[in-house]
């Protein structure tokens, strides 16, 4: 059983400034994050209301159908990982003393 | 829109460019610019002066009434002579001192038409169709600091520079003991929200510069403990920088190069927990010339000794 906890639909859409009906189709489109209850309702976690937000902005800033926008966004924390593991393996290691500059 | 940057400029398109040049020079920059892909903090700039240019541009009349009467385009009723406009605009530019005109005495009122409202209309019109305040992007950049400023701590007054050259700068207290790679977020500093709606959050990410005597492992710092010959043979004691100031290191007796002698909670501090711990690395140094009396007792030594360092491998 999920743990049910965060924001309703309607305090989300109301927070997101969106239509509920709007906020319904991008969980059915996969762009925002939900869970849902034993009857059924919707709850979402706080922190997608930058995700929402993110998908406005793109959609908006780039003209991306909704389709691309869920490339895009899984794409760009794809990248996001894989920059934090660059920076990691970055920072001096074991073996080598730092440079002098 | 910065003073004297100019629309075509902005796309990197020559004033002649067709209606598709514009089209693709633009998608470029928004793809590059636009703030969720690109995280540099004078990014967002950059990608509303390419869709300002771009909302200009992409309209033929638009296009036709900016390439005649310029920045004040939007100023300019819609039934003047370009003519008779830049007659008006010479004048008053001679008047204002910025140099002479071709026909002085000409004036033209514009009225008090504020450009900053019609840009905020362009602004809020592209884009935002059927969407209500948008919360801004995240932004990111990097804070360099020295090994002693991560060590201690330090205030820093930061300039960021946002796209049309303006710069925006804050002071950021950085705690002791961050680390390479750390990130510092800076409440609402980001990406402005549209409408109203709450700015992004600005995250500062720690890179610790390199250190010409310290090499850094997280919080642990290694340094180099040079000795000489007969130190590291009958053991001393050496005085050794560290972040915190100086400390003395007994170094044993036959030490060899590579030792690594710990100084227990020397490294950076940890604000939750442990600090690290600093390592003093030996590495013995021979005087690059013998003194006559120094070649006389390395020979006894040599003469004397049985010790044979590729024996014990």
């Amino acid at each position: 059983m999920v743990r049910v906890t965060g924001l309703s639909l309607d305090e989300f859409a109301a927070a997101a400034g969106l239509h509920p009906d709007l906020v319904r189709r991008l969980v059915a489109l996969g762009l925002v994050d939900a869970a849902s209850d034993a009857a059924g309702r919707l709850w979402f976690p706080r922190g997608q209301l930058a995700a929402v937000a993110r998908v406005q902005r793109l959609r908006a800033g780039l003209g991306l159908n909704y389709a691309a926008v869920g490339l895009v966004t899984d794409l760009l924390d794809r990248i996001a990982l894989l920059e934090t593991a660059l920076r990691a393996s970055r920072s001096p290691g074991r073996s080598s003393w730092t440079p002098i500059t | 829109m910065a003073a004297g940057e100019d629309f075509y400029q902005i796309l990197g398109v020559p004033r002649d460019a067709s209606q598709d040049e514009i089209q693709r020079a633009y998608r470029k920059l928004a793809r590059t610019y636009h703030p969720d892909v690109n995280h540099d903090p004078g990014a967002e700039d950059r990608f509303k002066e390419a869709s300002e240019a771009y909302d200009v541009l992409s309209d033929p009349e638009t296009r036709r009434r900016y390439d005649a009467f310029g920045a004040d385009f939007r100023q300019v009723p819609p039934d003047v002579d370009p003519q008779t406009w830049r007659r008006a605009r010479a004048g008053a530019g001679a008047r204002a001192g910025t140099g002479p005109g071709p026909d002085g005495g000409f004036s033209y009122s514009t009225g008090d038409i504020d450009l900053e409202d019609l840009l905020g209309g362009i602004f809020g019109g592209r884009g935002r169709r059927g969407w209500g305040p948008v919360p801004g992007a995240d932004t990111e950049a990097e804070l360099e600091l020295t090994v002693e400023e991560a060590y201690r701590g330090v205030r820093r007054s930061i300039t960021l520079a946002g796209g049309d050259g303006a710069r925006r700068s804050f002071d950021v207290t950085v705690p002791a003991g961050v680390t390479d790679g750390q990130r510092i977020r800076l409440a609402g500093q980001g990406g402005r929200g549209s409408d109203g709606a709450p700015a992004g959050d600005l995250y500062l990410i720690v890179r610790i510069a390199p250190h010409p005597r310290y090499r850094l492992d997280g919080r642990d710092l290694y340094t180099e403990l040079r000795l000489a010959p007969w130190e590291a043979a009958l053991g001393t004691s050496v005085a050794v920088d560290t972040p915190g100031g100086e400390v003395k290191v007994k170094v044993p007796a036959g030490t060899s190069s590579g030792r690594r002698i710990r100084l227990r909670g020397r490294g950076l501090p940890n604000p939750r927990g442990k600090p690290g711990d600093l390592f003093a690395e030996a590495r013995i140094m021979v005087p690059p010339r013998l003194s006559r009396a120094e070649r006389r007792l390395f020979e006894q030594l040599a003469a004397e000794s049985t010790f044979d360092p590729r024996g014990q491998q």
